[in-house]
């Protein structure tokens, strides 16, 4: 299975992190790789999360984490691929 | 902008937001606010549990569409709030709930009647706060408001630091709200709504199967029109039911479950499935790999995250469903009068099935009293604009079976959580929102004993909420489970309540009316006396015999295929065509 990274901003707010990690502990998904950074907005941060999830997973964890308040945008880095699938509050990715 | 406590400042942006009522219990933690609350304009009701006060307000906001506010301290407090505010999320529930938080330098320090509620909550609630600034109250409670009332909606919870009530700060409500990770969807794009009226005329055996979103949306009346517009059958869910009218022609009734064999059946054999906020929850699906095999799905819903989470969407259509099915009506008018299928043969089925196979039950050959003939009284005599809250277990599948809901927002349940207690706390907030109204907790007696302390709420609070004890002395569904499944081994299944406690003088206790009631012959004289009495709760035990069941049923984890019509009997599936 292709390992694929998210690219998530998120409001720099306390307990952010418990919120997306708290979210695929209880959805039942696995994170391979997670850091968390600065931007050059000090009121946002980035998540780069590495999954081991494709097709319809992939899907839900997506949709699934954008559905958390804190979460401002997700930006898929397709495997192989130059251009990222950008993901914002209203995915298109269902059909 | 004016200088006032932390405490004033929460109550001012409460009121601002628009609350009326709240439901409560103060604390160390939470005091402060309970100063100001006491010379404001929101009426407060003091309930005896904090789970009360969660199911209050739930049952307040079912009713009235609008925000129910909790409130409780830190600790204990806030944790009797989680079952409440968890029912709150699964049943898309707009709640906001306010919890005290020991002051902020003790966060941490395992201070007395200190809980993480913030951490607790954060599984469920669709989010929530830990305000230790007390210029961050006003902003907030705003965005409280507008997250559990947008979008699919939920409960969200503010816990607030008892120094950040006590501090001065500037009171200032703001006039909007803007998140940048919360954009809900309200207008859906035009070509899903094409892309669903084209896939609905390539149809000959579609069905509605109607979720509670619908009613979420304000959308029945719309839901109607639609219905009417293709003539095609329609299903309403457990959360659902009042959504479109029981005795409309089209209709199937439930399915799921305990659903009718009509309903259930289709879904299992249609060819088009148009989904109405509803999210194919395992009670109703079943066996997923054997759900509606052959149909195609359009899927009309205001989260994004339930479009093709346990079924595929062969349409996905993201919005408001009120604007959604406002936007099909005039597609599926055009998209019809090109292309207008024959759905005849379709509906004949369907109601060969309806009418071979309607909700029944046999009376007890002892005679002892029937439950579901109590039930089924109730919702006769009470009429079609009563409001119904039921606990969980078999009288809430009689509730949702027998009593014949005609409007939206009269049926209240916990259908998600499956939450057993949650009939008169929920019965006491739905008739705060609508004080002239009959409202009825239809309560199992297993149910009753958890929470009926509420009953103290009501007398002392003018609440004349009604209660029917369906008393079968039993868990009773866990019983029937242990009778089909466990070869009638009834571990810890027996409760002994029509000897203890004596329900009538519990009632009166508590400053009800207690009445009491086990002949057939009683019933209707019984629920006409409950009717006429309306400045004091009224509870009904009603000693009903033990052994009833709920049929249909479709065992967990089987197929919707293998639905049973009474103990070891399916349908005769050769007798009918399809």
């Amino acid at each position: 299975m292709a390992q694929h990274t998210l690219e998530v901003l998120v409001e720099n707010s306390p307990g952010v992190l418990a919120r997306v990690a708290g979210l695929f502990s209880r959805r039942a998904y696995n994170i391979e790789r997670l850091s968390v950074g600065p931007t050059t907005d000090p009121s946002i941060s980035q998540m780069d999360i590495v999954v081991n999830l494709e097709g319809h997973a992939l899907e839900q964890v997506i949709a699934q984490l954008d559905k958390l308040i804190n979460v401002i945008s997700i930006k898929e880095i397709l495997p192989n691929k130059a251009v990222p699938a950008i993901h914002d509050t209203q995915p298109d990715y269902q059909n | 902008m004016s200088q006032m406590t932390g405490a004033s400042s929460l109550v001012a942006s409460l009121e601002a937001a628009g609350v009326d009522v709240m439901f409560g219990i103060p604390g160390g933690a939470i005091l402060p606010a309970y100063d100001p609350i006491f010379s404001s304009s929101i009426r407060h009701i003091l309930v005896r549990h904090e789970q009360g006060a969660g199911h209050a307000a739930t049952g307040y906001a079912q009713v009235t569409g609008r925000v129910g506010v909790c409130i409780a301290t830190s600790g204990p407090g806030a944790t009797n709030l989680v079952t409440p505010l968890a029912d709150a999320a699964m049943d898309s529930v707009p709640v906001v709930a306010i919890t005290g938080q020991v002051p902020s330098v003790a966060i941490g320090t395992d201070a007395f009647q200190e809980a993480d509620i913030r951490g607790i909550t954060m599984p469920f609630a669709k989010h929530n706060y830990l305000i230790t600034n007390p210029a961050d109250i006003p902003r907030a409670i705003a965005e409280a408001f507008h997250i559990a009332s947008t979008g699919r909606p939920g409960p969200v919870l503010v816990d607030i630091a008892k120094d950040a009530l006590q501090a001065m700060t500037d009171f200032k409500y703001p006039s909007s709200v803007s998140l940048a990770g919360y954009k809900p969807k309200s207008v859906p794009d035009n070509q899903g709504i094409l892309d669903a009226a084209a896939l609905i005329t390539q149809s000959s055996k579609p069905v509605f199967y109607v979720g509670g979103g619908v009613i979420k949306a304000n959308a029945s009346r719309e839901l109607l029109e639609l219905a009417q517009l293709l003539g095609a059958p329609v299903v309403t869910t457990l959360m659902a039911r009042g959504a479109f009218p029981d005795s409309h022609p089209l209709h199937l009734g439930m399915p799921g479950m305990h659903g009718t064999v009509a309903a259930v059946t289709a879904l299992q054999k249609a060819d088009l499935l148009i989904t109405l906020g509803a999210r194919f929850d395992d009670r109703v699906t079943g066996k997923l790999s054997t759900f509606a095999v052959n149909a195609k799905v359009i899927h009309a819903d205001v989260d994004p995250a339930e479009i093709g989470k346990n079924r595929f969407a062969d349409v996905a259509v993201l919005g408001d469903l009120k604007n959604t099915i406002s936007a099909l009506i005039p597609a599926l008018k055009a998209a019809l009068a090109k292309n207008q299928p024959d759905l005849t043969p379709w509906l004949r089925q369907m109601n060969s099935l309806k009418s071979a196979y309607p909700l029944g039950y046999d009376k007890p050959s002892d005679g002892s009293l029937s439950p579901q003939y109590v039930i089924e009284r109730l919702g006769k005599i009470s009429g079609p604009e009563a409001i119904f809250a039921a606990g969980v277990g078999q009288h809430q599948m009689w509730a949702s079976q027998f009593v014949s809901y005609e409007n939206p927002r009269t049926w209240l349940n916990s259908g998600g959580l499956g939450t057993m207690g949650y009939a008169v706390p929920a019965a006491m907030g739905a008739k705060v929102g609508a004080p002239d109204t009959t409202v009825w907790a239809i309560d199992g007696d297993g149910c009753f004993q958890m929470t009926n302390q509420e009953l103290v709420t009501c007398a002392l609070n003018n609440i004349p909420i009604k209660v029917a004890i369906i008393n079968n002395e039993s868990l009773g569904m866990v019983r029937q489970w242990q009778t089909l499944f466990y070869e009638g081994r009834y571990s810890n299944t027996s409760l002994d309540s029509k000897r203890i406690p004596n329900f009538p003088m519990l009632a009166e206790a508590m400053g009800c009316v207690g009445l009491s009631c086990e002949r057939e012959e009683d019933v209707d004289a019984i629920i006409e006396k409950a009717m006429g009495i309306n400045d004091q709760p009224v509870v009904i035990d009603f000693r009903v015999h033990r052994d009833a069941m709920v049929w249909p049923m479709v065992a967990a984890g089987t197929s919707n295929d293998d639905i049973m019509v009474a103990r070891e009997t399916a349908p005769d599936w050769d007798s009918q065509e399809l």
